[in-house]
C-alpha cells in the first residue's frame, strides 16, 4: 500500500500529512485496478457458467464412447481428431519453433535475425482462414492429399509456429548475460552453456509459449474447415493423408446452427471440453515445469 | 584439497606444469609471476579500452584492483580469462602471459584458459537448479560423472567455501534459495570445483551486507594459500584488508602497482595519494 499508515497516537496530525489530492488520487487508482481486474474476469465467468450449464444435458459418458451420428451421439471422434490434430501440430510448430527461435537469438547475425521477426510477427497476424485456404490450395488439392489429418496439423502448425518462435526468441534474450557469463567461465563452450544454462533458464518463457500456441489451435476453426474437412469416424492410428478427421469446433460451428436441442447441447459440451483441455493443460505443464526447473535430476 | 586428491579432469593441463615442483607455502615472498603483462592495449571498437599496461601478477596470494568508476579494472580483470572475447570489435595487442602462454595466441584455447583461470562475478549468479547440481556444474561439463567422484567434488569444494556446514542438508533445495551472502559463496565454490589455478573476482561483495563480506573476505584470505587470486574493488579499505599487492587504474592507464602497504601509505604517484585519500573516484 502506497498510502502511509499513521503512528499510533499522533493519527490526527500524521493524516493531514499526506495531501487531501494525493489520497484521492491514490483510492482512485485502486478501484480503477479492482475495476480492470472485474471487467476481465467477469466475462470470463459469465461464459464459462453459461457453457457449463448448456453442455450440462450432453456430459455423460456416452460422450466419450460414442461418435456423432448425423447431428447427434457423442464426440468421441471430435475429441480423438482434435487431439490427433494437436499434438502433430504442437510437434512440428515446437520443434521447427524452438530450433529457429535459439538460431534467430544466439547464431543470426542482427541483419539476418530481423526479417526471420518480422516474418514471425507478420506471420501471427495473417488471418487463420487464410491460412487455411493457403493449406486448402496447396496440400488438399496441389499435393492432392485431400481433407486429411496431415493437412489440418500443418495448418495448425503454420499458425503456431511464429507464437513458439517469438516466446523461445524472447526467453533467451530475457536470461541475464550474467548467468551465461558464469557458465562461460567455468569452462563452457557456447553449447553447453546454451543446453545447460540458457535453455534451462528460458524453459518456462518458451513452454508459456508454446501453451499459448497449444490454446489457439485447440480454438482454430476455420484453418480445419479447409484442410481437415470432417468425419464421424476415428482410427487410433489413422492413415496421415486422404481421411478427413472430426474435431471438437466443427461441432461448436456447425451444430449450433441445427434446430436441434440435442445438436446445441453438443456444441455446448465440445466448447465445454476444450476450456477444459486448455485449462488443465496449463496447470498440469506448469507443474511439471516449476518441478523440472527447481528440482535436482 | 582438492588440488591433490582431484586426478580426474585434469587431462587437459599441460603435464609440464603439474610436475613443476609445488613452492613452499611458508615462504609468501618466493612467489612466481602467474600473469604477465606487457604492453597490453584492449579496444572496443573504437574505444580505447586499456592502454599499454605492464604489470606482473604473483602467484599464491592476494592481488587487488582498483580505480574509478570505468577506469577499466573489469576489463582488465576479463582480459585475464578472455571473458571479453564476445564484446563486439574487441581487439588486443601487446601480450599477457599465463604460466608463460600467451593467452591471446594460437596455441591457447580459451575454454580450457577459463577452467584453469575461474571467475566470480559482481552478483551472484547460482544457476537455476540444486545447490548441489550448481557445483557439479564444472566437473560433469569436464567429463566427471561418477557419482562417488561428484560428491566427494561438490563436498570438498563447498567445505572449501565455508559452506558444507550450511547447506549440507538441503543440496538437493535450489540454489536461488539461498541468502545473497550464501550464493556468492556458492559461486566460489563452483569455482573452485573445476579446479582452477587462479580466481578472479569482480567486486564480489559489492552486493552484500558488511557481515558477509566480512566472510567472504576471510575466505579469500584462506584461498590465497593454494590459489592466485585477483579482486577488483571498489571498496579501498576491503583492497587495504585483503590484498598484498595492489594496482591503481585510471582511464584505462596503470597508474601504480606495488605492494598494497605502500599503494596506501607512501604512494608514488600524486594521482593515486588523491584517490587513495579521497579526493576523487
Amino acid at each position: 500500500m502506497i498510502a502511509a499508515r499513521p503512528a499510533e497516537g499522533a493519527a490526527g496530525r500524521a493524516r493531514t500529512g499526506i495531501s487531501l489530492g494525493r489520497r484521492v488520487r491514490h483510492r482512485t487508482a485502486v478501484v480503477l485496478v479492482w475495476l480492470s481486474v472485474a471487467i476481465v474476469l467477469l466475462p470470463l465467468a459469465h461464459m464459462f457458467a453459461m457453457v457449463t450449464s448448456h453442455a450440462v444435458r450432453a456430459l455423460s459418458p456416452k460422450l466419450f464412447t460414442t461418435s456423432t451420428a448425423g447431428v447427434a451421439g457423442g464426440l468421441e471422434n471430435a475429441i480423438v481428431g482434435t487431439i490427433q490434430l494437436v499434438v502433430l501440430a504442437t510437434v512440428a510448430a515446437v520443434t521447427l519453433g524452438v530450433l529457429g527461435g535459439i538460431w534467430v537469438r544466439e547464431f543470426a547475425s542482427p541483419r539476418a535475425a530481423f526479417p526471420v521477426r518480422l516474418a514471425a510477427d507478420v506471420l501471427a497476424g495473417v488471418p487463420s482462414i487464410v491460412i487455411g485456404y493457403f493449406g486448402y490450395v496447396t496440400m488438399v488439392t496441389w499435393l492432392g492429399w485431400g481433407f486429411s489429418l496431415l493437412a489440418g496439423a500443418l495448418a495448425l502448425a503454420v499458425i503456431m509456429l511464429p507464437y513458439v518462435l517469438r516466446a523461445t526468441d524472447l526467453a533467451i534474450g530475457r536470461v541475464s548475460e550474467e548467468l551465461r557469463d558464469a557458465s562461460t567461465a567455468l569452462g563452457a563452450t557456447q553449447a553447453a552453456t546454451l543446453r545447460r544454462v540458457i535453455l534451462r533458464s528460458a524453459l518456462s518463457g518458451i513452454v508459456t509459449g508454446a501453451l499459448l500456441a497449444v490454446g489457439i489451435a485447440l480454438g482454430e476453426t476455420a484453418p480445419l474447415l479447409y484442410t481437415a474437412g470432417w468425419s464421424n469416424y476415428w482410427g487410433l492410428l489413422p492413415s496421415f493423408t486422404h481421411n478427413p478427421v472430426g474435431y471438437l469446433t466443427y461441432v461448436v460451428w456447425t451444430f449450433i446452427n441445427q434446430p436441434f436441442a440435442e445438436a446445441h447441447a453438443l456444441a455446448y459440451a465440445a466448447a465445454f471440453l476444450l476450456m477444459i483441455l486448455v485449462l488443465l493443460l496449463n496447470v498440469v505443464v506448469r507443474r511439471v515445469i516449476v518441478r523440472h526447473t527447481e528440482e535436482a535430476r | 584439497m582438492i588440488r591433490e586428491e582431484d586426478a580426474t579432469g585434469r587431462e587437459h593441463r599441460d603435464p609440464g606444469i603439474v610436475s613443476l615442483p609445488e613452492e613452499p607455502v611458508d615462504e609468501p615472498r618466493a612467489n612466481r609471476a602467474m600473469f604477465v603483462l606487457d604492453g597490453f592495449d584492449l579496444y572496443f571498437g573504437r574505444a580505447h579500452i586499456l592502454k599499454g599496461i605492464t604489470l606482473e601478477i604473483p602467484s599464491n596470494q592476494v592481488t587487488a584492483i582498483i580505480g574509478p568508476s570505468g577506469c577499466g579494472k573489469s576489463s582488465l580483470l576479463r582480459s585475464l580469462n578472455r571473458m571479453n572475447d564476445r564484446v563486439p570489435g574487441m581487439r588486443v595487442e601487446g601480450k599477457v602471459l599465463f604460466e608463460g602462454d600467451d593467452v591471446y595466441g594460437q596455441s591457447v584455447d580459451p575454454v580450457t584458459l577459463r577452467r584453469r583461470v575461474g571467475m566470480v562475478f559482481q552478483r551472484p549468479t547460482p544457476f537455476p537448479m540444486s545447490i548441489f547440481d550448481n557445483v557439479a556444474y564444472g566437473p560433469r561439463l569436464h567429463g566427471l560423472a561418477k557419482r562417488s567422484e561428484l560428491d566427494r567434488v561438490v563436498e570438498s569444494s563447498l567445505r572449501d567455501a565455508g559452506l558444507w556446514d550450511v547447506v549440507k542438508d538441503t543440496l538437493r533445495k535450489p540454489a536461488t534459495a539461498l541468502s545473497g551472502g550464501e550464493q556468492q559463496r556458492l559461486c566460489i565454490a563452483r569455482t573452485l570445483a573445476v579446479d582452477p589455478e587462479v580466481i578472479l573476482l569482480d567486486e564480489p561483495t559489492s552486493a552484500l551486507d558488511p557481515s558477509a563480506t566480512t566472510r567472504i573476505e576471510e575466505l579469500l584470505q584462506r584461498l590465497a594459500e593454494r590459489y592466485t587470486i585477483v579482486i577488483v574493488t571498489h571498496n579501498m579499505q576491503q583492497a587495504a584488508r585483503v590484498s598484498e599487492d595492489t594496482a591503481f587504474l585510471l582511464s584505462g592507464e596503470l597508474v601504480e602497482f606495488g605492494p598494497t602497504d605502500k599503494i596506501f601509505r607512501a604512494p608514488d604517484d600524486r594521482r593515486t595519494e588523491d584517490y587513495v585519500t579521497g579526493r576523487f573516484g
